[in-house]
């Protein structure tokens, strides 16, 4: 791999981490939203 | 200043049951003292059979058997209590919690040292290095460690004893934090051995101090959190 | 709907930052565009410690106030604290293999030490799931994390101590960004990665913080109904069913 290889790796997982992450934060804060909803 | 005492006083006699407890299930400590050496035993077929490779590895594993066999030991002085629920019925005595700590940790420290002691021999036989030479900084170096592994092992201990997974989750919680010990300790093994060439001996030991220092104290201060569950 | 302002400012910034650091700021003379990757490594890096701080310090908190909410806090800072803790490896292996030749190296004390940070954490977060009563969670929690968290400066110690007995060439070395002979240029795009990042890093914490609370009253509203529907009496003989 040249080195814009590495480059694009480290970005790629930490940006797209940080992405993916955000994505399944909101989804667990609307399922825990959704059981409150049908548990009333 | 006559509660500091009433406090050392606990403290002992909690350690002294303790150890005598240990020291009465001698099944138990023989087993631990042969866990260890069988871990030596494995490290030789694992990275033998090169002497000078295995001399030059031996302060290493001293300290991965010496920390093994003491996860076991430290883990078996808390289960002795909650199988009679004596860590419940302590816990209601007036006495600070901090004494209770030292007890354990004390009865912990008893066990490590002779642990230590005993690989430390081993070692020496075991993968030819010369012990008797440098004997004083290598028994201080043992005693620092042994004290280190015991206050962090009797806190982890007393931690996860009433955990499920609670096989996994002693080591897996004890190791990572047990690092700079084990760091410290190794290069101060080497140094010694070796006749301290670059004269480092003092510093690893004051570190291991330090780490040893901090720990109890971390130990003690926060140890009394975990008996008003 | 502040928060949501906060997500969208930081988005842009990242956003911002990105590009920044990837097509406007130069390549470095000696590690050629690999350096790159020190912008979002030592970012990570820095939040990951500023994470654990927080739960360290929430755990304290709850262990003298006893309020569930500071509790929330800690778990939300352990979970970002690995994340971004797991980023700061990823991005030192990636610096590592064009830099050193190879993913790690142990003369490193920052990619030992991270590591280290990283376990210990995993370790605390594992550990919570053991316990299902809120306080007795956050109670056992807060000393793992406290104990934890005074490891972390023995272990820089000891770590730099053993590297320093061990001093090799600092050609690829990445206190490079850091240093204060660095061009501005290097040091303004850290500066604003950093800035970026932590205001994703505060977005993420509020969200996780909200989840934990969330799911704190969750909890507590399902085991209220456990206890009424224990408590609820009997249907007796004289119930419409066996007049049907």
């Amino acid at each position: 791999m040249t080195d814009a290889g590495f480059v694009i790796a480290a970005y790629a997982v930490i940006v797209g981490g940080l992405g993916l992450y955000t994505v399944t934060l909101w989804r667990r804060l609307r399922a825990v939203q959704r059981r409150d909803d049908e548990g009333r | 200043m006559s509660d500091l005492r009433g406090e050392a006083r606990i403290a002992l006699a909690i350690a002294r049951t303790d150890a005598l407890a240990e020291l009465r299930g001698r099944h138990a400590t023989v087993s631990t003292l042969f866990f260890s050496a069988v871990v030596l035993l494995l490290f030789g077929f694992a990275l033998g059979p090169d002497s000078a490779r295995l001399a030059a590895a031996a302060p290493g594993l001293l300290w991965l058997a010496v920390v093994f066999a003491g996860m076991l030991a430290v883990s078996r002085l808390h289960l002795m209590e909650t199988d009679d629920g004596a860590l419940e019925q302590l816990a209601l005595y007036p006495i600070t919690r901090r004494a209770i700590y030292a007890g354990k940790a004390l009865a912990g420290l008893a066990v490590m040292v002779v642990l230590g002691l005993l690989v430390l021999a081993a070692v020496g036989i075991l993968f030819a290095v010369d012990i008797g030479g440098a004997w004083l900084p290598l028994v201080a170096t043992v005693l620092l460690g042994a004290i280190g592994i015991a206050a962090v092992g009797t806190f982890y201990a007393g931690v996860t004893v009433r955990l499920r997974a609670r096989e996994v989750m002693l080591p897996l919680l004890m190791l990572p934090v047990l690092a700079p010990l084990l760091l410290g300790a190794v290069k101060a093994t080497a140094a010694a051995l070796a006749g301290d060439p670059f004269g480092e001996l003092g510093a690893w030991l004051q570190l291991l101090a330090a780490f040893d220092v901090i720990m109890v104290v971390a130990g003690a201060a926060t140890y009394g959190y975990l008996l008003e569950d | 709907m502040k928060t949501r302002i906060l997500g969208f400012v930081a988005l842009g910034a990242v956003a911002v930052m990105l590009a920044v650091a990837l097509f406007v700021v130069p390549a470095d003379l000696n590690q050629g565009d690999a350096q790159r990757i020190m912008y979002p490594h030592v970012a990570s890096a820095w939040l990951g410690y500023l994470s654990f701080g927080v739960t360290a310090v929430s755990g304290i908190l709850w262990l003298w106030r006893r309020d569930l909410r500071f509790d929330a806090v800690a778990v939300a800072g352990a979970e970002i604290g690995v994340i971004f803790t797991a980023f700061a490896i990823w991005g030192g292996m990636m610096w590592g293999r064009p830099i050193w030749g190879v993913f790690w190296q142990w003369e490193d004390p920052r990619l030992t030490t991270t590591a280290l940070l990283l376990a210990l954490y995993v370790g605390y977060l594992l550990f919570r799931r053991l316990t299902d009563d809120p306080e007795r969670r956050a109670t056992r929690a807060a000393i793992v994390g406290i104990v934890a968290a005074v490891d972390i400066p023995i272990v820089h110690f000891s770590v730099e101590w053993w590297r320093g007995l061990h001093q090799t060439a600092t050609i690829g070395s990445p206190d490079r960004v850091l240093n204060p002979a660095a061009p501005m240029v290097f040091v303004g795009t850290l500066l604003g990665m950093l800035g970026a990042f932590t205001l994703a890093w505060a977005y993420l914490m509020i969200r996780r913080y909200q989840l934990a609370r969330a799911e704190l009253a969750h909890e507590e509203a399902v085991r209220r109904q456990r206890i009424q529907a224990a408590r609820a009496p009997q249907p007796g003989p004289t119930s419409t069913e066996v007049a049907r």
